[in-house]
């Protein structure tokens, strides 16, 4: 059987991570390509087109967001984080620069992978949008711009209909609350937080099958929020 | 912005409305003693006690009088301070105790009682000040002939001069004044009834004293003083709304004075002026003749003197500079708008040759008026007789002068035997022009006065005569003194105003030069040096600075060194300092130390204090050099100060660095190996049945070596931490190092992969007192660096030898080396070089670890590097052989 294996690229400097990364991607159906500098990632990158990017920001040869800065110039492919819990801001800079997601060091192989299918497959969803998102009894048409649960429809309010359009179309993966707040109210706003803790709740309060354990709506704490559904 | 509008509310009388934090000052005003103001007082406080006030007696004189006596019952009285003076005590109101208490309403009779000479204040006005600063409101009574600025006008109704004063301002913040009112007819008949409490000495006076007439009038003025305050509060109620009204009189007042004794009567009168317009503006000008001969040290003094009462009043002050007084004084009233001039008549004698000053200013002025102050009998007689005397300088100058013109007058002689009707006269003339260049203005005028009756004696004809025969003569000689005069006045001013010049300048000079031994000192310590030199040097006498240690203050220098002050002197110097008010000898404050104690107030901060151990009273000149020292001294003494301030920042920076460096550390140190045994460990999870045999094994062997990594850098941290702490225990024991090396060795023989370690082992080797797991750990740290630093395949040279007193142990690598600019700090906590390879990455503490173990069992640990042809590092351990073997072992 020879099924396409998407390419993975790993830039990471760390020679150990690539020591169970590589096996891991390969026993997983991928194809991994290694590279331990910014330089030769980026140098990897335009000749092997990979199918997504995972990519530590602790590099020695280049800061991790400069390196993102440059592959996102001519690569819209997803691309991963790799990052430790105390870069927060690292981390938030980096995603609203344009990187899909992240996992934090140190992480499980199984995390990863996750993370990886979830961004593999919004970018398929990209290329042909679905306009109606069902989970379980809920139906959220982005064309109509209706919610509707078991049939029934639930009434929500434009900014919270805008808020969960905006999560639901980041198809599982994080979006930063700064992305929320620029596309909701607009870019004045964007450091408004206390706005998406009300109308997260109230989002919650009417989606979420029971809104004090949510499913549907993961917080990513002083990150941003993502759409598991 | 609409920068002058009248209906806005004056942001000055928003402030006096709002002094937050402060007392409210209440108080009872009488037109003499025995109206009833405390009898007043206490019973306002029983009621304001019945309301339930917080009201404590500070002191209270009863004058033993039942009426108020039985007031006093139910409320609360402070204990009187003892204050001994010359071996009496007296029973003084206790400061100290009323601030400590801190009652809401603190009651403190007799505003204007002046305490026993070693209490803090002199006065009890000034005790009362400090208590409104501490936010108690006070309530005091005050009897109106005790106002500084009717001392005049009180002594004149009653012939009684009053000692006892307090300053207008002091009565102009009270924010409440009762005025305790009764006809004087009441009050003889109350004395005749013997309810007024006279002192013995008083009763003496009091006929004189308590006349109808002498009552009317003090009872007029304690009326007038009352209205006014109420009106002034009106007034400052209408300014703080923004009413628009006639308030605005827009009188502003100047008052002349020179240094006579007519300056202080002076000064009052302008008080008193102003307080009949309104309270217009007021301010004292004292105008400096350059050319004037200095006045007399008492008369400077008592100019000094009428300055300072002035400010006490509540007036400006202010010295203007020119040798045309009635002209710089019209420009400067010109420039300021002022509207009222107050001059005195003995101001009259003084100018010279000119029209009097009062018809002078008469004439020029336009649109202000103008008050003329007769002097007294009183400080006539008072006034101490300021003559110029002339010194001994202006003596010789004149005997000078004569002396050239007798030398003009022999060579005249000559000339005249010998050349025919030669013009004798320019000789004369140029005698005049030496004495005034070589003397000054009078000297000048004494040679061509002297010079012209020379002349006209020996060489006009008749001769030796003053007859002049010829009417051509007659003019000869009129133009002869004529121009004499004019030359010497011409040529002595020129010179009297040259040296004026110089000495200014050599004032500023030396202000200068001070200035620039003050920018000069970088550090705190050194300005303070310097200040206090030049102080002393500028005013002859010690002088110390203290400067702000903690809360506190302290001498940070003093000139001669090493100078003390006494607790009291520290005490007035803590005022200074705290107060920002000068405090000690001749201040009010204080004046019993020994020293006078000025702040140094710098542009943003104080700076510190100065005490000056006051001997000559100083001269004006020499005053203006202080304060400009004074002002000096505090800029250079902030500067030090904040460029200390800046160093601490950056000394606090790099700690913030190195902590920050700490974190990076152990959030990459221990996070990396984490992430390869999590991630090495899911993978076999997940994937184990799809990866092949060998894979599997490897991901096993990452997964050991990660935690023998980790574990290692926990140990360091650990380590350091002991190290850090202090909590270090060293187990010593006789060991020998080869043993210890070996084991060293073999701890790391597992991560050499490919490297050799050669050993180079005396047979026989002395053994040292060590602890051997300490030295283990730290021979192991370095054998792990110098695999990191060195290349594969290379050898690694580990050695001991005896040099002298020592053990010394020495491993050597062949890598690339350390720079020789990084060799100093090898041994600092995470310092770490950039090459090193993949797996011996550390955290940077090996090194400093083993510094600190070896240092802990009192050895010393070195670094050499490059040793062979540019490359290799080699670290020497040595270790103090012990000279004495224990018995049993040998």
């Amino acid at each position: 059987m020879t099924a396409y294996r998407p390419r993975i690229l790993v830039i990471d400097d760390e020679p150990q991570i690539h020591r169970f990364l590589s096996p891991a991607l390969d026993a997983a159906g991928y194809e991994p390509i290694r590279a331990d500098t910014a330089a030769e990632g980026l140098r990897e990158l335009a000749r092997k087109a990979p199918d997504a990017v995972v990519l530590d920001l602790g590099l020695p040869d280049l800061d991790g967001k400069d390196a993102l800065a440059k592959a996102r110039a001519f690569y819209a492919g997803p691309i991963i984080i790799l990052s430790a819990r105390d870069r927060e801001t690292e981390k938030i800079d980096a995603l609203d620069m344009g990187a899909d997601d992240y996992v934090e060091k140190p992480f499980g192989v199984g995390e990863l992978l996750a993370r990886l299918r979830v961004a593999l497959r919004h970018r398929l969803q990209d290329q042909g949008a679905e306009p109606v998102v069902t989970v379980g009894e809920l139906t959220i048409d982005l064309v109509k711009r209706l919610v509707t649960r078991t049939g029934e429809a639930i009434r929500l309010s434009p900014r919270e209909y805008d808020l969960l359009a905006q999560l639901v179309q980041g198809g599982g993966k994080v979006v930063t609350q700064r992305q929320l707040l620029t596309a909701v109210w607009g870019p004045a706003h964007e450091q408004d937080v206390q706005y998406l803790r009300v109308f997260v709740g109230q989002l919650r309060q009417k989606i979420e099958p029971d809104p004090s354990a949510p499913v549907l709506i993961l917080t990513e704490p002083g990150v941003g929020y993502r759409w598991m559904g | 912005m609409i920068p002058d509008d009248p209906r806005r509310p004056d942001p000055d009388a928003l402030l006096a409305a709002h002094r937050p934090g402060r007392g409210r000052l209440k108080v009872f005003l009488g037109m003499s003693p025995g109206v009833g103001k405390t009898y007043e007082m206490l019973r306002a406080a029983r009621r304001r006690k019945a309301e339930g006030g917080d009201v404590v007696v500070g002191v209270v004189e009863t004058h033993g009088r039942r009426e108020t006596q039985s007031l006093l019952r139910g409320l609360e009285v402070m204990p009187r301070a003892p204050i001994d003076y010359k071996g009496r005590t007296l029973l003084e109101f206790d400061l100290d105790g009323a601030l400590a208490r801190r009652p809401a309403l603190l009651l403190v009779d007799e505003y204007a009682h002046s305490n026993a000479p070693s209490s803090r204040h002199p006065k009890r006005w000034q005790d009362v000040e400090e208590i409104l600063s501490a936010g108690i409101d006070v309530w005091t009574t005050l009897n109106v002939q005790h106002l500084e600025s009717l001392v005049d006008v009180v002594w004149k109704i009653t012939g009684v001069r009053q000692r006892e004063t307090v300053p207008d301002g002091a009565l102009s913040q009270a924010d409440e004044i009762e005025l305790v009112d009764i006809t004087p007819a009441e009050l003889r008949e109350r004395m005749a009834e013997g309810k007024v409490y006279l002192a013995e000495t008083a009763r003496l006076a009091a006929d004189r004293f308590f006349k109808v007439e002498n009552l009317t009038a003090l009872r007029e003025l304690a009326l007038r003083r009352a209205a006014q305050t109420v009106d002034d509060q009106l007034m400052g109620a209408m300014k703080r709304a923004g009413v628009e009204g006639p308030w605005a009189a827009g009188e502003r007042i100047l008052v002349l004075v020179g240094p006579d004794a007519m300056a202080p009567a002076l000064v009052r009168a302008g008080r008193r002026l102003s307080d009949m317009m309104m309270d217009a503006p007021w301010t004292v000008a004292h105008v400096e003749r350059p050319n004037a001969r200095p006045a007399s040290t008492a008369a400077a003094q008592k100019l000094r003197e009428a300055l300072k009462l002035a400010e006490q009043l509540g007036g400006a002050t202010v010295v203007l500079t020119g040798d045309d007084l009635v002209g710089s004084v019209l420009d400067y009233a010109r420039r300021n708008n002022l509207t009222q001039i107050v001059i005195g008549k003995t101001r009259l004698r003084r100018i010279p040759f000119r029209r009097t000053l009062i018809t002078a200013l008469l004439e020029g002025t336009t649109g202000a008026a103008l008050h003329i102050v007769t002097e007294s009998s009183e400080t006539e007689s008072a006034a101490p007789v300021v003559r110029r005397a002339l010194g001994p300088v202006a003596w010789a100058g004149h005997a000078g002068a004569l002396a050239i013109v007798g030398l003009a007058g022999a060579v005249a002689w000559l000339v005249d035997r010998h050349v025919e009707s030669a013009n004798l006269a320019m000789v004369f003339l140029l005698s005049v022009l030496v004495s005034g260049l070589a003397f000054g203005l009078w000297p000048a005028l004494l040679a061509a006065a002297t010079a012209a009756l020379v002349y006209n004696f020996f060489f006009l004809q008749p001769r030796f005569s003053f007859v002049i025969g010829h009417p051509a003569d007659v003019f000869t000689f009129a133009v002869f003194f004529a121009v004499a005069v004019a030359t010497g006045w011409l040529t002595g001013r020129i010179r009297d105003q040259s040296r004026a010049v110089s000495r200014r300048a050599s004032a500023i000079s030396a202000v200068l030069a001070a200035t620039r031994r003050l920018s000069a000192a970088a550090v705190a310590q050194d300005a303070a040096a310097v200040l206090a030199e030049q102080l002393a040097a500028a005013t002859g006498a010690k002088a110390v600075v203290l400067t702000p240690v903690g809360d506190d203050i302290q001498i940070a220098a003093s000139s001669p060194v090493a100078e003390t002050l006494s607790a009291g002197d520290m005490a007035a110097a803590r005022w200074a300092w705290e107060k920002g008010e000068p405090s000690g000898a001749r201040t009010g404050t204080l004046p019993n130390a020994a020293w006078t104690f000025r702040p140094l107030q710098g542009v943003k901060t104080r700076a510190g204090v100065v005490g000056v151990e006051p001997s000559a009273v100083a001269t004006e000149e020499g005053e203006r050099f202080v304060a400009a020292l004074l002002d000096q001294g505090a800029v250079a003494l902030e500067r030090a100060e904040f460029a200390a301030g800046a160093a601490d920042a950056e000394a606090l920076r790099r700690t913030d660095r190195l902590r920050s460096a700490l974190l990076n550390s152990v959030s990459h140190d221990l996070r990396t190996p984490l992430s390869t045994v999590l991630g090495a460990a899911t993978t076999l999870i997940d994937y184990g049945k799809s990866l092949t045999p060998k894979v599997a094994q490897d991901l096993l062997v990452s997964i050991r070596e990660e935690a023998e990594r980790l574990n290692r850098y926990v140990g360091d941290l650990l380590d350091m931490t002991r190290l850090e702490g202090g909590a270090l225990v060293t187990r010593r024991d006789w060991i020998d190092i080869r043993d210890v090396l070996g084991a060293a060795v073999e701890r790391v023989k597992r991560r050499l992969e490919g490297r050799t370690v050669d050993r180079d082992f005396p047979s026989e080797l002395s053994m040292v007192m060590a602890d051997a797991s300490l030295l283990e750990q730290a021979l192991v740290n370095i054998l792990e660096n110098a695999i990191a630093y060195s290349p594969d395949r290379t050898v690694i040279e580990v050695a001991a030898y005896e040099d002298r007193g020592n053990v010394v142990i020495s491993i050597e690598d062949e890598g690339r080396g350390i720079p020789t600019t990084e060799l100093e700090r090898v041994f600092e906590r995470f310092r770490r070089m950039d090459e090193a390879t993949d797996r011996g990455k550390g955290a940077g503490l090996g090194l400093a670890i083993s510094k600190g173990f070896v240092e802990a069992m009192g050895g010393r640990i070195a670094a050499a590097s490059p040793i062979h042809e540019g490359r290799g590092t080699r670290i020497l351990i040595s270790l103090p052989k012990e000279r004495q073997m224990p018995g049993g072992l040998l």
